[in-house]
């Protein structure tokens, strides 16, 4: 992977975003969530300046990372990963709907069918955008 | 799909780490492909074939799925 610098400073630009936010958060300007979400940015952020810097560092690591990142394996276990994701998330929230519906909570058996509904269609759409391609 | 990739690996007298390398990818993927685990693509099938001077029909061998 040659753009690994481009990647640093990314991860720098995340750290960044991420100080602002807290900072906003801490002295009251914002809500208290994007301060968290700016705690969060700021970790991701370290960790993977780090990991770059690693990477560009230390040749050994870079081989062992490029072949695990193009490993024809670990992206074929990625792509059913993924698959398996999302047909557990239709089926968690489809029998979720139905929980919540026979306990007598609508709202959230509302919600988690227009969820269900969702995740449907964004399926449908893929499917279509696929077959084009392939 | 069954193949010989690792009695032929033995007979060249290579390691997975070696051949691994050679092929780029991880030790893991080869120990799958001889288990049987994992089918290789085309691509990969091709490459290793290659790498033992042998063709694909050597190296895998294909049988019919019974319906």
């Amino acid at each position: 992977m040659r753009d690994y610098s481009k990647r640093i400073y990314l991860s720098i630009f995340w750290i960044i975003v991420g100080a602002a936010l807290f900072a906003a958060g801490s002295f009251g300007k914002i809500d208290s969530f994007w301060s968290g979400m700016g705690g969060a940015l700021i970790g991701v952020g370290i960790v993977q300046t780090i990991r770059w810097a690693h990477y560009r560092n230390d040749p050994e690591y870079k081989e062992k990372f490029d072949t695990q990142t193009h490993d024809e394996r670990n992206r074929f276990i990625a792509n059913k990963a993924w698959a398996w994701a999302g047909y557990l998330s239709v089926l968690t929230g489809a029998a979720a709907a139905i929980a919540f519906k026979v306990a007598s909570k609508d709202d959230i058996s509302y919600f988690c069918s227009i969820a269900v509904c969702l995740l449907m269609i964004l399926y449908w759409i893929c499917w279509l955008v696929l077959k084009r391609k392939y | 799909m069954k193949n010989r990739i690792e009695e032929i690996r033995k007979a060249r007298g290579v390691n997975q780490e070696e051949l691994a390398k050679a092929l780029g990818v991880s030790r893991q993927t080869i120990s799958s492909l001889e288990n049987g685990r994992y089918n290789p693509s085309i691509e990969l099938a091709y490459k290793l074939s290659k790498y033992f001077g042998m063709t694909i029909e050597e190296v895998f061998i294909f049988e019919e799925a019974e319906k």
